[in-house]
């Protein structure tokens, strides 16, 4: 598993969290990111690197542009622990419900 | 249980679980709400641990979802927005930290041929990175620390 601090520190920042959603729509430059948001081109660029450096956005030269888009790798251990608390949830409330059913 | 992801690869897609149960619908809703408690796993899913005494919800928007600790003090896991007895609620969820890392919990109970199906829906967890990042000025809490999204470190 990749080193988790990055990831988490990233994800910390409400308008970072805003940037990861408009690069998860589609591979965006950095003026395409900034344009949507209420945010200037150098803070977008800033929180960009700090999204490619926990690993959660991948950058890409397109000429001379750069086009940054989301790595699922970065979130995928996030999401696993996620799937997995409803997974335990759920079973626990099936078993209830089958539980209840068989005691009627 | 079957995962339900709409966009395959989608990494912050909401995360979707289905179960079916053998309950009509009214009984199906009445067990996942008004007796959570009976069946929570609280030992492993729970702020307190097996220290939990219990949980419970509070039957109406704005209403809680909430654990009881050992001392009677109670954690907050959500607020209820929408209940629409038996059909579903929505709610906030932010169980283990504070509201402003909420994220939204829809669950829907829809009737089946075999009784009822429970379909649950977590969009917006990647703001379990919220109160973490505060944590770091204190500590390195770590991934450790959010994968014990309920269960207190050491437990």
């Amino acid at each position: 598993m990749r080193p988790p601090q990055a990831a988490l520190a990233a994800l910390a920042d409400p308008t970072r969290r805003a940037v990861l959603e408009r690069v998860r729509r589609a591979p965006r430059s950095v003026k395409e990111v900034a344009d949507g948001l209420p945010v200037s081109r150098p803070a977008v660029s800033q929180h960009l690197a700090a999204l490619k450096r926990a690993g959660l956005v991948s950058e890409r030269r397109d000429g001379r542009r750069r086009v940054y888009r989301l790595d699922p790798a970065g979130l995928a251990p996030l999401r696993r622990y996620v799937e997995q608390l409803w997974d335990d949830v759920l079973a626990a409330y099936a078993t209830a419900a089958e539980e209840q059913a068989g005691g009627n | 249980m079957s995962d339900d992801a709409q966009r395959p690869g989608d990494a912050l897609a909401p995360v979707i679980k289905e179960v079916g149960v053998p309950l009509d619908q009214r009984r199906a809703f009445e067990l996942f709400t008004r007796r959570i408690g009976e069946w929570w796993p609280l030992a492993t899913h729970s702020v307190e641990g097996d220290r939990a005494l219990g949980c419970a919800f509070e039957e109406r928007a704005g209403g809680r979802l909430y654990e009881i600790g050992p001392d009677g003090a109670e954690h907050t896991w959500g607020t209820v927005q929408t209940w629409d007895a038996p059909r579903g609620l929505t709610m906030t969820w932010h169980a283990g930290r504070g509201p402003e890392a909420a994220q939204l919990l829809e669950v829907t109970f829809t009737p089946s041929e075999q009784g009822t199906t429970v379909r649950l829906v977590h969009s917006g967890w990647e703001a379990l990175g919220e109160e973490a990042a505060q944590e770091r000025a204190n500590y390195e809490p770590g991934w450790d620390y959010v994968l014990s999204f309920f269960t207190p470190i050491g437990a």
